[in-house]
């Protein structure tokens, strides 16, 4: 199959599915439609892998070489103001001024642009290379996944609903839209067609918020809509500026002008920034993220934590060679680190278990501006990786609360004291996602690691990143803790779960592990190339020893390093003999824990005490949440504050 | 097989077997100057090592059955530790195996529905969160300094006089014999368990733990013991016999607050910590980089 | 395991519960740990926890109320475990022997294998009690490992 058809096919398959899912009303067939989907886009991303690793680096497919019967530039305009009257609709629809606004500005910037500078698109209009391959596999792979469990889980949440007519059909038009765009989005040069798919993934964020229809939804989904078309202003302002500066908008050219204070080319790099900051939810713009956290699990999975956001932080990583080592990387760096720490902060104070996951999702996102503003071939190289760990680890945790939430009817982490006996299999998964998120030798605290060596030389920058890992560290254990709570049983019986989501939910924490021993195949097969490629002259910093990650000095000398697989094996260990100290322990040599002496009779687990006058009480314990230091009420106004003053910051350096 | 691999294998090796004598004779050693400073005769100085194969003999009793293996894996993560750390290797990841040791000791106090260790685990959580920075600082410090995050170059030259680390990182080691104090569980910082007061939280994080299980905690410590000392080594490396010398003295220093000192709240130490730790570190780390 | 044997011998742990004391044998108990007996010495530590004991010690007599809390501590003590009576009230039940909510000495709850007598039990008799105790530990692992193994 050659490239043409299978970028067609990459952007295609799902815009054709959406229709079909939107057409056809039965379960089963939309069951099987998803299915052959997935593999159908599993296909289409295994093709590119072979073509890209064929081509030798960089595929670039020119569209004029195919002589195509109708103007395809005209169709991707015409398909933007289309969009933007849809968003305008909604806004008027739903009595919301600022959206209308905001649509009308960027239509009427679109249209001055397209009038008065007749523009020149570039000849190559779709770039395949290491970087978006990466995300289009995070796109083809785990995206297919989540849609299959979505299948199992939204019968579940739809049952819950007693709804009279199912919303399915449009719940996976939507989503299958979705992947659309993001395949687009990353595979795409032209700068002006990437707008076109960023302002369909906002659509989409929009209407999956909204999905369930309760004023809570619709008024989340709001947000996250005007929010992120703020970030689409600052897109087509900085489409304008970068091609008045350079005549191009081939975002290859762009990476290559390098750091060269033509006009306002400056400023249309911060506005790109500034994007990428809405649509990856940095301070002061996360709360259309978390508020987000009202539509159905699938939907946070797929577009709040492994693909939409990435988005952002795509644009600002594919961007960042050409800032690297400036005024403004320090200060995207700063941003990214700032978030990082502060959403760290207040993730402390947080019971919802879905609002842990997000300021957790903004804390990493954060890390990966930090990094990428850092620009060095290290940092940029922990962007990446983090990248691919953040999405895996990230959507299998979201479908485990999905699943904890339609079993327990709860997303407080409270209420999931005991899951183990409750839901052996999840829990277990759960663990392992979570363990992955902040301890080695797993691929996310790796990456964390990358990024603290990297961030050595910016004081700043770095006290930050030292904080918010610590500060992570803190709402994990804990959460960890309560999941893993479990009285003795004698037996333990698996819950019973539709195949659509055990299986995903496998073959993500299959995929963990596996990238996570795989770590410095991944790092030369797919980052290193991109690296040496993006960042021509710098020398390689970062070599792949045996089975580990290994950092290079100056003079030619390891300075640090890790190989990860000795304490995979260490872990492996444990599981192995897990079994036998679980047979080791005899239900005789039981004991209840320790209540002073004030056990009940029969109580082996600890459950209740004999209070005073003969009655017996309950035993209650919940876990620290520090609401005076880290509560959400008196951190977010100074953090919102102070992320918008470096935000001022960096335009103030970029004019 | 390569000379250089065997030579690490044996390293490791002899670093499993010897480290748990030294780690409990110094914990004798401290058990005894502590009660002489109390003016009481204490204990034999192999008292720690009485406890230990006394508590191996005692019956395995259990809360439920995933406690045992998240103590093995304290310990295993634990051993891991103090192996990258003989091996020489990257110090800031070591802190990271450091963490995860700590980690599983939280959940295995976290899997049982104990208020008692509950509670002393959450106080563990915040002791982590308190000493964390500053040790991580104290990587940032040692990486401006020798220009690499390996512990091997450290102990490069390990007879010769050379110049110590120490001469440019003063208020990083400060700073991290300061946070020693919450590591190795002494007052004013042992809240979430403490080798002395035994009324405190009944036994905080170990509360659920009995016989075989807390004997390895109990090794988990040693190891844990000879690993600190083996850091604080590392700012006087050349020649290393008066970085073991100052280790032990810095050991020393400890037991004194030890027994000096009362237990504070846990917010006192997150606020002295962070502010004195980091603000102490972070100094010297300022004046590292204008250098 | 000759190792562990030894070690039995030399590191008694002790869980000291006050039933209904007048607090004078407590105060002795506690006189134990002062530098003048240093009962460390001996290994002997007190601990808090009935999961770290190896030995309890009892003062006072026992009563309805208590009865529920000694003998839960007493499970919870994991084998081999000894109980050391320190006092009148707690060999017999002492002066408030005929009282009407009081049962009796602690053995009337749970196997005593020392009585420590006096009113108030003095230090060195406390501590001769404990390491007398200390002395049936070995038996009882025997019966511990017999049970096992049957």
């Amino acid at each position: 199959m050659d490239k043409y058809t299978l970028l067609a096919l990459a952007i295609l398959i799902p815009s054709l599915s959406a229709f079909l899912c939107y057409v056809f009303n039965k379960p089963w067939v939309r069951n099987v439609i998803v299915f052959v989907t997935a593999l159908l886009m599993f296909a289409v991303a295994g093709g590119f892998v072979y073509q890209l690793l064929q081509s030798g680096g960089k595929i670039e497919i020119n569209l004029e070489d195919l002589h195509l019967p109708f103007d395809i530039e005209f169709i991707f305009k015409l398909l933007d103001f289309v969009l933007l009257a849809i968003i305008a609709d909604i806004g008027m629809k739903r009595k919301k001024p600022l959206i209308v606004v905001l649509a009308i500005i960027q239509g009427v910037l679109l249209l001055l642009f397209e009038l008065f500078g007749s523009v020149k698109e570039p000849h190559v209009a779709f770039v395949v290379d290491y970087l978006s391959l990466i995300m289009l596999l995070l796109v083809s792979v785990i995206g297919p996944l989540i849609t299959i469990f979505a299948t199992g889980y939204m019968k579940e949440h739809e049952h819950h609903q007693h709804l009279e007519k199912s919303r399915q059909p449009r719940f996976f038009a939507i989503l299958f839209v979705f992947l659309s765009a993001m395949n687009g989005l990353v595979l795409t040069n032209n700068l002006s067609w990437m707008l076109l798919f960023w302002e369909v993934t906002t659509l989409c964020s929009f209407l999956l918020i909204s999905h369930d229809g309760n004023e809570q939804a619709v008024k989340n989904g709001l947000r996250a809509l005007w929010i992120n078309m703020l970030g689409g202003v600052a897109f087509v302002l900085a489409i304008i500026f970068i091609y008045n500066a350079l005549g191009t908008l081939s975002v290859e050219e762009i990476i290559r002008s390098k750091m060269t204070p033509v006009g306002l080319f400056p400023v249309g790099l911060g506005l790109l920034c500034f994007a990428g900051f809405t649509k990856s939810a940095q301070f002061p713009f996360q709360s259309w993220l978390l508020g987000a956290m009202v539509a159905p699990t699938p939907v946070s999975a797929l577009l709040h934590s492994s693909t939409m956001v990435k988005a952002g932080v795509y644009l600002i990583v594919r961007i960042a060679p050409v800032y690297s080592g400036t005024t403004l990387g320090m200060i995207v760096a700063l941003a990214g680190a700032f978030t990082f720490v502060m959403a760290s902060a207040i993730a402390i104070s947080q019971s919802n278990g879905k609002r842990v996951l997000a300021y957790s999702t903004i804390a990493n996102l954060g890390l990966i501006v930090c990094c990428a503003g850092i620009g060095s071939y290290v940092a940029l190289g922990a962007a990446i990786l983090l990248m691919i760990f953040h999405a895996i680890s990230k959507a299998l945790l979201f479908l485990c609360v999905g699943t904890i939430e339609l079993e327990i009817g709860s997303r407080d982490i409270e209420d999931m004291q005991g899951l183990f006996k409750k839901m052996p299999f999840t829990t277990v998964i759960a663990v392992i996602g979570m363990i992955s998120m902040l301890l080695p030798p797993f691929g996310v605290l790796l990456t964390k690691w990358l990024a603290l060596e990297a961030a050595v030389k910016f004081p700043l920058v770095l006290i930050c990143i030292i904080i918010g890992s610590a500060l992570t560290l803190v709402f994990w254990s804990k959460w960890i803790g309560i999941i893993l709570t479990v009285s003795y049983h004698a037996k333990y019986k698996m819950e019973k779960l539709p195949l659509a989501m055990w299986i995903t939910m496998a073959i993500l924490v299959v995929a963990i592990i596996v990238t996570g021993v795989d770590i410095s195949m991944i790092f030369k097969a797919a980052v290193a190339p991109f690296l040496l490629e993006s960042m021509k002259g710098v020398p390689e910093t970062i070599l792949n020893g045996i089975n580990g990650l290994w950092l290079v000095g100056d003079s030619g000398k390891v300075v640090g390093g890790f190989s990860s697989i000795y304490f995979f094996m260490i872990l492996f260990l444990l599981f192995l003999l897990y079994p036998y100290l679980y047979r080791k322990s005899k239900a005789e040599l039981l004991k209840p824990p320790y209540l002073c002496g004030a056990n009940t009779e029969e109580d082996t687990k600890g459950l209740e005490f004999n209070a005073p006058a003969d009655t017996v009480d309950q035993v209650i314990v919940h876990n620290y949440y520090f609401a005076g230091a880290f509560g959400e009420a008196n951190l977010t106004p100074w953090a919102n504050f102070i992320a918008g003053a470096i935000i001022m910051i960096m335009f103030g350096v970029v004019i | 097989m390569d000379i250089v691999i065997l030579k690490d294998i044996l390293t490791v090796v002899a670093t499993i077997i010897l480290a748990p004598f030294i780690g409990g004779l110094l914990t004798g050693i401290d058990r005894k100057i502590t009660a002489r400073m109390q003016s009481r005769s204490g204990p034999p100085i192999f008292q720690p090592f009485y406890d230990l194969f006394k508590l191996l003999g005692k019956e395995r009793l259990i809360v439920n059955q995933t406690q045992m293996m998240f103590v093995i894996g304290h310990l295993f993560f634990a051993v891991a530790a103090l192996a990258m750390f003989m091996l020489g290797q990257d110090l800031l990841m070591l802190l990271f195996i450091m963490a995860f040791s700590s980690i599983m000791l939280i959940m295995g106090a976290m899997s049982v529905r104990s208020p008692y260790s509950k509670i002393g685990a959450q106080r563990e959580i915040v002791q982590i969160m308190a000493y964390e920075p500053v040790l991580i600082l104290m990587v940032v410090g040692v990486f401006l300094s020798t220009g690499s995050f390996m512990i091997r170059p450290l102990f490069s030259d390990m007879f010769g006089f050379g110049k110590p680390l120490l001469y440019d990182l003063p208020l990083v080691f400060i700073a991290f014999i300061y946070v020693l104090t919450i590591k190795l569980r002494k007052s004013p910082f042992d809240f979430s368990m403490s080798h002395h007061a035994h009324q405190e939280l009944i036994k905080g994080i170990t509360t659920e733990f009995s016989g075989p299980q807390l004997a390895v905690i109990e090794l988990t410590h040693w190891y844990e013991l000879v690993l600190f000392l083996g850091l604080i080594t590392m700012f006087f490396a050349q020649p290393v016999w008066i970085g073991i010398l100052i280790a032990l003295i810095c050991y020393f220093f400890e037991i004194v607050i030890d027994n000096i000192s009362a237990r504070m709240t846990w917010k006192w130490m997150l606020q002295a910590t962070w502010i004195v730790g980091i603000g102490v570190a972070m100094t010297n780390i300022i004046w590292l980089y204008l250098k | 395991m000759g190792l562990v044997k030894k070690s039995r011998m030399k590191s008694p742990w002790v869980l000291h519960y006050d039933c209904t004391s007048c607090n004078g044998c407590d105060i002795e108990t506690l006189a134990c740990l002062t530098p003048l007996y240093d009962v460390e010495r001996f290994g002997i530590i007190n601990v808090g926890n009935p999961k770290h004991a190896d030995i309890l010690v009892v003062t006072g007599s026992v009563n309805k109320r208590n009865e529920k809390v000694l003998k839960n501590l007493y499970n919870q003590m994991p084998e081999p475990k000894a109980v050391v009576a320190v006092g009148a009230c707690a060999c017999t039940g002492g002066i408030f022997k005929d009282c009407y909510n009081v049962l009796g000495g602690v053995d009337k709850v749970l196997p005593v294998d020392v009585y420590v007598p006096g009113c108030c039990a003095k230090p060195e008799a406390i501590i001769d009690g404990i390491m007398i105790a200390v002395s049936k530990l070995e038996e009882k692992a025997e019966a511990m490992k017999a049970k096992a193994h049957a």
